[in-house]
């Protein structure tokens, strides 16, 4: 290289090192919430892959008879493949996950060597009921940030098919079930839906109404293909229950959606709870199986690695709410990130929020004044299934893919949890 | 404003006689620097306008000027081929001396302004040198390793030089420390450090500030802890070296380019002048004479300072800077690529 080069070289480094605001950046004043949000810095925590597989209905759909540890194993490779990622290199897996007896610490420790990666890859389970599978992604990244590792995937599993039932919580103490708000954490979902709708006003034909956009969502999302980027297809074995025989089932789709749901069709089911009651299976999230991994690093390894980078984790919040109030969680975590990174809901284009109930998900909503257009597009858990502890890892997948699409950028990933908490966290896609 | 053309010369450097209110030197080159001859100015202020009293042509580009503090007739040229040049305007044919001791372009030379019998050289070969006029070599190296864009004696004390580098830090060195294997380095600050935060709140979204390239700094003439340095990232920083590891005291930003040369006010001690690839220049004020400052956001201690003036006179890269030491406080001179030296009153770009 010529003497004049270098020289030339040196002064265009001094220009090309300039984040130069003369350039038109994107998110309009330099100095707003938003801009900032959509700064790239070496050190951001992005998302490499992200991917779920299809959900499946609870005791009869596609993934009845398969292991939730076999479900993981389906996104582990998936997500290996997708992203051509050196499995040595993961450092870390955390997986979200409700039902499983002693938290399936040891079954995924097993998928994941299963799945492909090497003894080195570390894996824990967690359980923060229905937002493990975010707490996952959450973790990691902050075991990231924090230096304790370079590259770590975040992911939730649930089979509902094979796990749920009575067992799922140990009998209350005397010392639990004499201390009033205490008690409260046992009380089941449905029938504290149920009392919280009444409480809040949430009638039957907000909730059906709100129930039946979800499922014309989903089917709309799904004729066109919006869910085929984020599912990765597993094949399984799977017993028809008309013949007994064994199959081998390729699943690449959601199947609880159902077609032509109405306010008006779901108007005629019968509550499930309380025979006043407003809440029944077609306005509140189904039982599924499913299981959902994201790739997460630090943007300069990212760049290192030559790896597709979607979208960044900007930051998160838990917080705590009455038990019996669990499914305001959202309304209570949303803000709290909001205030955390100084944004509003403004700046935000897509909302991921759990659908639990209708009710609880259109009242969290509302009070937050969340236009109705930017809540769930593709439909949500009411429409193709909430597997508890894969649900918000799922999101991850959906939120981004669907704001990559679009071209937009900001999105939150939200949701109640049982015993009366919220989880919420924002991402960026790119 | 007054203005004068280096014709087919594009500007590098402007100093002001410390001797002479109506005396500038200018170092320029052609070809934007990146090859071809340099040239030295020394121009007076007349009242006829700017008219060149003298001027030398260098095998290389003048990258950077610094007049002696000693002689009324001497000054010192950075060049581009790795040589200080001295020249004496009594001297019309060439240098009257010259030191090759850096493999590569020096881009910045300063004159001790205490004992004024000493100067010193930084270069992109990763090392400042100091001279003596009176000898044929530099006395001493002091490494940097890392292409040191700037160097500065304190005017404080004639054994302090100081240098910011592409490696995005202020070093301090002091001569009166013994020789050792830290080559009298005292103080390696990092520019990019953290600015204070209040409150325990962890925000990801807080201002970051990677390391960048340093391009300039300057040794406030009053305060003589206190050195303000700027570069690739646009910012301009004040920091207290009786403090190195509390990161930077003031943080202005304005600029939307590199900052390629910044100079404190030699009559107000808060106040300063910078010259970007913006092609503008701007004075500040530090804020260090306001009390006390307000919030800028949420989580944030409020960071002093604000920028008072804007000249947007200059139609390319603004690459020197300088105040005139003597009458009203405020008359400066400026060089850009664009071929012209401007003379300016800063109070005229103020506002209200």
């Amino acid at each position: 290289m010529s003497a004049a080069q270098k020289r030339l070289g040196q002064v265009s480094g001094h220009l090309a090192g300039s984040k130069s605001v003369i350039a038109p950046t994107e998110g309009g004043a330099a100095g707003s919430g938003r801009a900032k949000l959509l700064q790239k810095n070496p050190d951001d925590i992005v998302v490499t892959a992200c991917l779920r597989t299809p959900f499946t209905k609870g005791g009869k759909g596609g993934f009845k008879d398969t292991a939730a540890a076999d479900l993981l194993i389906g996104a582990f490779k998936a997500l290996l493949e997708r992203s051509k990622i050196d499995p040595a290199l993961v450092e870390d897996i955390a997986v979200g996950s409700v039902l499983p007896p002693g938290g399936g610490a040891t079954e995924f420790r097993a998928a994941a060597l299963a799945a492909g990666f090497p003894v080195s890859a570390a894996v824990r389970s967690l359980n923060r009921q229905c937002s493990s599978g975010l707490q996952a992604c959450v973790d990691i990244a902050n075991q990231i940030s924090a230096g304790m590792i370079e590259v770590g995937v975040g992911a939730g599993v649930e089979s509902m098919s094979l796990q749920y039932g009575p067992g799922a919580v140990t009998e209350f103490s005397e010392l639990l079930e004499s201390h009033p708000e205490a008690a409260n954490c046992k009380v089941p979902m449905g029938v504290l839906s149920e009392k919280m709708a009444k409480d809040r006003n949430v009638s039957r034909d907000v909730q059906d109404a709100f129930a039946a956009s979800s499922y014309q969502k989903a089917q709309k999302a799904q004729e066109t293909g919006l869910f085929d980027e984020e599912i990765a297809p597993l094949t399984v074995k799977w017993e028809d229950p008309k013949t007994d025989e064994v199959k081998t089932i390729t699943v690449s789709k959601d199947d609880g959606i159902r077609p032509g749901v109405t306010a008006e069709s779901l108007a005629k089911i019968k509550p499930a709870f309380a025979k006043d009651g407003s809440i029944h299976g077609g306005n509140a999230s189904q039982i599924s199986d499913g299981a959902a991994a994201v790739l997460l690093m630090k943007r300069s390894t990212a760049e290192k690695l030559g790896q597709q980078i979607l979208g960044k984790y900007v930051a998160a919040s838990v917080a705590g709410v009455a038990p019996l109030l669990m499914g305001i969680g959202p309304w209570a975590a949303i803000p709290k990130v909001f205030e955390k990174i100084g944004i509003n809901k403004d700046d935000v284009d897509i909302f991921e929020i759990n659908e639990a109930f209708a009710s609880q998900c259109v009242w969290c909503a509302n009070e937050l004044g969340i236009d109705q257009k930017k809540i769930n597009p593709k439909g949500g858990a009411i429409a193709f299934g909430h597997p508890l502890g894969c649900t918000g890892a799922r999101q991850v997948s959906t939120l981004l893919y669907e704001l990559r699409r679009r071209g937009e950028k900001v999105g939150v990933t939200s949701m109640c949890v049982g015993t009366g908490m919220g989880m919420a966290a924002v991402w960026v896609a790119e | 404003m007054m203005e004068f053309r280096t014709q087919g010369m594009n500007g590098y450097a402007v100093k002001y006689s410390p001797f002479f209110d109506s005396k500038i030197a200018v170092g320029a080159a052609a070809n934007f620097g990146l090859v071809g001859n340099g040239r030295v100015y020394v121009l007076n202020l007349t009242p006829r306008g700017i008219l060149a009293q003298q001027t030398w042509d260098t095998q290389d580009a003048v990258y950077d000027i610094a007049w002696s503090e000693k002689n009324e007739n001497q000054m010192i040229a950075a060049t581009g081929d790795g040589s200080v040049k001295l020249f004496d305007v009594s001297v019309p044919a060439g240098p009257v001396q010259q030191w090759h001791e850096h493999n590569r372009e020096v881009y910045a030379v300063t004159w001790n302004l205490q004992t004024k019998d000493t100067f010193a050289s930084s270069s992109w070969d990763g090392t400042i040198r100091v001279y003596s006029p009176e000898r044929p070599q530099a006395i001493l190296t002091l490494p940097t390793h890392s292409c040191t864009y700037s160097t500065q004696y304190s005017p404080h004390s004639p054994a302090v030089i100081s240098s910011v580098t592409s490696d995005s830090h202020l070093r301090i060195f002091d001569l009166r420390t013994p020789a050792s294997a830290s080559n009298h380095l005292v103080h390696l600050i990092p520019i990019h450090g953290q600015p204070p935060t209040q409150g325990p709140s962890y925000n990801p979204l807080r201002p970051r500030h990677p390391p960048s390239e340093a391009l300039t700094h300057d040794w406030n003439k009053y305060r003589d802890t206190v050195v303000a340095t700027a570069g690739v990232d646009q910012i301009i920083r004040t920091f207290d070296i009786r403090n190195p590891r509390s990161g930077p005291v003031a943080l202005l930003e304005g600029h939307k380019y590199a900052v390629r040369r910044i100079t404190w006010s030699p009559h107000l001690s808060d106040t300063l002048l910078s010259a970007s690839y913006d092609m503008t220049c701007r004075v500040w004020s530090d804020g260090s004479t306001m009390g006390h400052p307000t919030p800028q956001a949420p989580g944030q201690l409020p960071v002093p300072g604000r920028q008072l003036g804007e000249m947007g006179g200059h139609t390319e890269f603004v690459t020197g800077v300088d105040w005139c030491l003597f009458g009203a406080e405020g008359w400066c001179a400026s060089t850009a690529w664009d071929e012209r030296l401007l003379v300016w009153d800063v109070r005229a770009t103020m506002g209200p």
